[in-house]
């Protein structure tokens, strides 16, 4: 790989300075961070999406919001059926025409949720990408990976098919696919799972986006592979100024690597905080609930874990106020009133009538059992 | 393996491959060999079964022959002369003999050899299942496509409508239909008879249009459905269609390039399985549009008891199908990556 084209991205030995690089090809010379400072790229307001199926209303999502900053990460966490993967589904036009989508989705200034078909499209893999769960599903068996890379990077650029093959080959260098240009050759079923991730973001980064949507992109993966696409995916955060979408039902991973986290249970926001803000003084029992829940090596040895009795709600029989109530051990009757997703505290939004900490209920801040 | 002085290295040899693939270096070779090796018990079963159940029915050849008004004595002569006086069994291996050293023998009834009319009658057989085959298929696979694409739409519902009403009528019921629209009442198609390629292409096809469409609309239909399920299915459920569309590529683009792709296989599978019953359709249709086929030998070599061309056309049969199944799974060596014969 030695063309006398500049690299769109970097090549792994490259000089990283302060931390971003700005594609100096393909067409479209931007800096990292398009919105002024301050501004967030993504505003998701109210979001709700309900499914019709066999004439039961199923309620996925149910007023939905929060803000990314340009560049930064934000982790959505939530166990499955929670409705984290159908929202952002919801922000990239992903979902069956007959899925009915209210609220709203600000991107860059742009409402999403009112674009055509056609411009959603161009959006699409080019300023917001995403990487999907399970890498042995996610790509099409029968093509060559290159190929799979080379027709997002067309969609994407003015590029020949030449030069496409020839950045397809950067990126996978990029995601540090080892032995790229052999692997560009190669089908899906002859790589390892962490090498058809690296793939899929390879092929998300495509369009130089400015929003990744990595929807449980580890989850299938084994814990060593998972830290190393995790640290891929951060790196590529920085170097290329994206922000990144991470929707995990892994709290621990969330901790790790987001700027802020946005907790939600049965189609809604339950918290949302800074990470900081929202693991120094965890406030929502749910939240709580699931830490409890996170095998910790300080643990006493065959000590149970706090297990939260119950089930998800039925998304299509929502039960009446907060929808952790029948589960939650501070419930009282004011919670079948519906609380106020509000910022309690600064930066600390929650919702819940008696949060964890306030002396009302069973959870206490430091998460003895009265 | 001789022994040499040089340090013992391992054999980089695959562990998985057997020595029978040693000897035949190419694995396609290998599933060729194989498969018509399998052949040969394949065939012996059906010409075994074939003369078995001409056996039980009644009458032989020389009956057939004589007609309902000659002396007993009058067929036992012939049955003499025919060989029909032998038991079952050696007449059964009299023929074998025969057929594997490539002499399928001479019909009991016209006296010619079988070869003969044979290569009279395939051409005939092999062009009325190549022109249906070929137009079900190229007419299934856009049909299928623009049902696809949009599920519940209008193109979906009208290729729902034609697909179950094709599938609804047997083939001699579309027959008689086509004949009575387009030969008796517009009359723009012969209604039977066969014109040979020599007397001009045109005369030729025009003869074949209807008895093709005869046998190839039900197929159509009925590749039409499954393609277009199986599209819907990939496009619904396969996680790699979200990604293509997530990179931004178009719904038509989508369905052609990604979902046909993977649905071809399924295609295939059942283009392979339905090729017994394309060729099994052409002894009514030949007998209907009085065409000189395969179908129609088959068919009065029945009535008159005619066990040798039965049994030539049974083996032309059998012959197809396993060479048709031997076509499919190559083809998905072909179009899928993931399968690679040779190895396991």
């Amino acid at each position: 790989m030695s063309s006398k084209r500049t690299a769109a991205f970097p090549a792994e030995d490259a000089t990283v300075s302060e931390g971003v690089i700005v594609p100096e090809t393909a067409g479209r010379h931007r800096p990292a961070t398009a919105a002024s400072p301050g501004e967030p790229l993504l505003v998701v307001e109210d979001l709700r999406v309900q499914f019709t199926r066999g004439g039961r209303k199923i309620n996925a999502v149910n007023g939905l919001s929060y803000e990314l900053a340009p560049g930064s990460m934000l982790a959505i966490i939530g166990e499955s059926g929670s409705g984290k993967s159908v929202s952002s589904r919801a922000l990239m036009g992903l979902l069956p025409p007959t899925a009915k989508i209210s609220g709203s989705v600000r991107f860059d200034g742009r409402d999403l949720l009112g674009l055509s078909e056609r411009e959603m499209q161009s959006l699409r893999g080019g300023d917001i990408a995403m990487v999907f769960q399970d890498p042995a599903r996610s790509l099409n068996p029968t093509m060559k990976i290159g190929a799979q890379i080379t027709e997002a990077v067309r969609l994407h650029s003015d590029l020949d098919k030449k030069g496409a093959q020839a950045r397809a080959v950067e990126l996978l260098k990029l995601v540090r696919l080892p032995a790229a240009e052999r692997r560009f050759h190669e089908y899906p079923h002859q790589l390892s799972g962490g090498m058809r991730q690296r793939v899929m973001i390879a092929i998300a980064l495509a369009g130089e986006p400015r929003l990744l949507i990595a929807d449980e992109a580890t989850t299938a993966l084994d814990v060593t592979t998972q830290a190393q696409i995790m640290e891929l995916l951060v790196e590529l955060q920085q170097r290329l100024g994206m922000a990144v979408i991470m929707i995990s039902h892994d709290l621990g991973l969330a901790a790790s690597y987001a700027q802020d986290v946005v907790v939600m249970y049965a189609g809604r926001a339950v918290e949302y905080a800074p990470t900081k803000v929202l693991f120094a003084n965890v406030r929502m029992p749910y939240t709580h609930a699931l830490l409890g829940a996170i095998p910790a090596l300080d643990r006493e040895p065959h000590s149970l874990f706090e297990v939260t009795p119950g089930q998800p709600p039925d998304l299509s029989a929502l039960p009446k106020g907060c929808p952790f109530r029948p589960r939650c051990s501070n419930a009282t009757d004011q919670c079948l009133e519906m609380p106020p997703f509000t910022e309690h505290d600064p930066e600390h939004w929650f919702a819940c009538w008696h949060p964890v900490g306030s002396g009302t209920g069973k959870h206490t801040a430091n998460g003895e059992q009265r | 393996m001789t022994a040499t002085a040089t340090p013992r290295v391992p054999v980089s040899r695959d562990p998985r491959v057997s020595p029978l693939s040693r000897l035949t270096a190419s694995p396609v070779l290998r599933l060729v060999v194989k498969r018509l090796l399998m052949a040969i018990p394949i065939m012996l079963g059906v010409t075994v079964l074939t003369f078995w159940v001409l056996s039980l029915i009644p009458g032989n050849a020389a009956q057939q022959l004589l007609g309902p008004e000659a002396t007993p004595e009058d067929i036992a002569l012939l049955e003499q002369q025919l060989g029909l006086d032998k038991p079952g069994v050696v007449r059964y291996f009299d023929w074998l003999q025969g057929a594997v050293t490539g002499d399928l023998g001479n019909s009991l009834v016209s006296r010619q050899p079988v070869s003969e009319i044979l290569s009279a009658r395939l051409p005939v057989t092999a062009e009325l299942v190549f022109l249906a085959f070929v137009v079900s298929l190229v007419l299934a696979v856009p049909v299928a496509l623009l049902a696809a694409h949009k599920p519940g739409g209008v193109m979906d519902r009208i290729s729902m409508m034609i697909s179950t009403l094709g599938l609804s009528v047997a083939n001699y019921v579309l027959a008689l239909l086509l004949v009575l629209v387009f030969a008796v009442s517009l009359g723009w198609l012969p209604a039977i008879g066969y014109t040979p390629l020599e007397d001009g292409l045109w005369a030729n096809l025009r003869g074949m249009i209807l008895p093709s469409a005869a046998i190839g609309f039900p197929l159509f239909c009925y590749y039409t459905r499954f393609l277009r399920g199986d599209l819907v299915d990939q496009m619904q459920q396969e996680e790699y269609v979200t990604t293509a569309r997530a990179k931004g590529v178009g719904s038509w683009a989508v369905l052609i390039k990604h979902a046909f792709r993977n649905s071809s296989f399924g295609l295939i599978t059942i283009v392979g399985l339905n090729l017994g019953a394309l060729i099994g359709g052409t002894v009514i249709i030949e007998q209907i549009f009085a065409l000189p086929g395969i179908g129609q030998m088959l068919l009065q070599a029945i009535n008159t008891r005619d066990f040798v061309v039965v049994q030539a056309a049974v083996v032309i049969f059998a012959l197809v199908a396993v060479v048709a199944n031997l076509v499919v799974d190559l083809l998905y060596a072909v179009l899928d990556p993931r399968i690679r014969y040779g190895s396991r």
